[in-house]
């Protein structure tokens, strides 16, 4: 009970909500540039055969369907400019859930799930940051349930996916990802994968255990993202994951979807962490520039320091939320983790920062 | 009107997460699975191959590539075309092994409403009593099985 009402009430700051807003404007945006390209190319779908899910008298005429497609383009570029950007993607859900029952055959998961976090995300205090059409006003704090819930949605995703593979004894025995790798085996070839490895991973066994790893995969971070334990590495883990399946098959706008939705696990706060940098020194001014340019989710307060006995002839510091400081190889992997686009190398990082001995420097000293 | 209070909160989330959960579990009922995210459900191929049933019992004939020629009621030959109204890329992809997107249980559903589809279609042809496929399946690379598939049955001249 005590948790429910936490999760009620809870008010955070709404800033990285607004780079979840700017991707999912632009996933709707190119999902309606596709559809108005399918207009313009292929016709209206209604002209042919199509499967609705809603009676026949429900669906929308040629001209009804081509302003609906146009206002869904309107609507992204709102959400992306962070102009009435919550009414925007309030609106974006309806119409894209409207389009999605008027023709099954143009059903796909990924869009469905769009349309799904993009009313959850209309929800949530996600139109305070990233702003292009003026400053936001008002404080960018604001009540958090909705973004708890669009993750939710998240881990749902991974549950139905993950349970769906459990129950299929071709998919645990790993027949289905021996039959795609068969049926794509000429695309990898064309693609320059070797041919060894082609047939190394065609082996039953090979696929076998992929099989039982993605269910593993999808069931743990169903879970393991709600653990302040395991969040850092299921979110590394995911991540790669995603980039393998963007990478091996056609999933349109799924794995960039799913990413900035891991967003909503960040910690809603801003600048909890310090990057000290000597300034005096060009690698210092260098390293602290690309932590600025990289730094989305506003994790670090970036300041050059004076020299004292700790910062000593390190070019930058880090001092972590529970003020230990790391430095050097420890220092890199603390960015990695909180930086976007350094993400993927985290967990080589943190491992090789296992290893040395330096790096960490005493917050009293 | 985006901004809910705290017990309009609590029903909203019971219902979406109840709805959610709804759809997930009653996927298999809807024979395309839609809103269950099965994402890469199966690895299933499947050749169809269409062919006609003509009036007095002739047939079936094939269509070869969903292309065929049939007279009117006044005479007139007329040639036809199964992508005239099929343009999904899977269905418009007759007599070759094609991937099945989403499992071939959901391309059989769409195929049968693809037939009747073009069965309504075509008035023109006086002859077609009835559109049938022929469709091989290799589900997830096993050994093929193969169903016969029928539209409903066209009225035609006698």
């Amino acid at each position: 009970m005590e948790s429910l009402r936490r999760w009620r009430d809870e008010v955070g700051d709404g800033y990285v909500l607004g780079a979840v807003r700017v991707v999912l404007g632009l996933l709707l945006f190119a999902n309606a540039l596709r559809a108005l390209r399918q207009l313009v190319v292929g016709g209206y779908f209604g002209d042919v055969f199509h499967w609705p899910f809603l009676p026949e008298a429900l669906l929308p005429s040629r001209t009804a369907y081509t302003a609906i497609v146009v206002a869904q383009l309107l609507l992204a570029v709102l959400v992306v400019a962070g102009h009435r950007a919550r009414g925007a993607l309030f609106a974006s859900a309806l119409l894209g859930t409207y389009v999605l029952l008027c023709d099954r055959l143009q059903f796909h998961h990924n869009r469905w799930e769009l349309f799904c976090e993009a009313l959850l995300l209309s929800l949530a205090p996600c139109d305070r940051s990233f702003t292009i059409a003026g400053a936001a006003t008002g404080s960018r704090f604001g009540p958090l349930w909705a973004a708890r819930l669009a993750a939710a949605q998240v881990s749902l995703v991974y549950v139905a996916s993950g349970g769906s593979k459990l129950l299929d004894p071709d998919w645990r025995d790993g027949q289905v990802i021996l039959e795609r790798f068969r049926l794509n085996a000429h695309h990898a070839l064309a693609s320059g994968v070797p041919q060894r490895a082609i047939e190394w991973f065609s082996r039953p066994e090979v696929t076998s255990a992929l099989a039982k790893v993605a269910i593993a995969t999808e069931l743990f971070l169903a879970l393991g993202l709600w653990s302040r334990h395991t969040r850092v590495f299921a979110l590394w883990w995911g991540l790669w994951f995603h980039l393998t399946i963007e990478a091996t098959s056609r999933v349109e706008g799924f794995t960039w979807l799913t990413l900035a939705c891991y967003a909503l696990f960040v910690t809603p706060d801003v600048r909890a962490r310090r990057f000290f940098f000597d300034s005096a020194r060009v690698k210092g001014r260098a390293a602290a520039r690309i932590v600025g340019w990289l730094d989305w989710f506003a994790r670090f307060e970036v300041k050059p320091w004076a020299t004292d006995d700790v910062r000593k002839g390190h070019a930058v510091v880090v001092v972590r939320r529970d003020g230990t400081h790391a430095t050097g190889v420890r220092a890199l992997a603390m960015v990695a983790r909180c930086t976007p686009l350094l993400f993927p190398l985290w967990a080589p990082l943190a491992l090789v920062a296992s290893f040395t001995k330096g790096g960490e420097a005493s917050a009293v000293a | 009107m985006l901004h809910l209070g705290p017990r309009a909160r609590v029903a909203f989330a019971a219902c979406w997460i109840a709805g959610q959960a709804t759809l997930v579990l009653t996927a298999a009922r809807r024979a395309d699975h839609a809103f269950g995210f099965r994402m890469f459900p199966e690895a299933s191929t499947m050749r169809v191959h269409l062919l006609r049933e003509l009036r007095a019992g002739r047939g079936p004939v094939p269509a070869p590539r969903g292309e065929w020629g049939a007279r009117d009621a006044a005479g007139q030959l007329r040639h036809f075309s199964w992508r005239d109204r099929v343009r999904d890329p899977v269905l418009a992809s007759l007599d070759a092994r094609v991937f099945a997107s989403y499992g071939a249980g959901t391309q059989l559903a769409r195929l049968q409403r693809a037939l009747d589809d073009v069965a309504d279609h075509v008035p023109e042809d006086d002859e077609t009593v009835r559109l049938r496929a022929d469709v091989t399946i290799w589900y997830d690379g096993h050994d093929p099985t193969t169903v016969t598939l029928e539209s409903h049955t066209r009225r035609v001249s006698p």
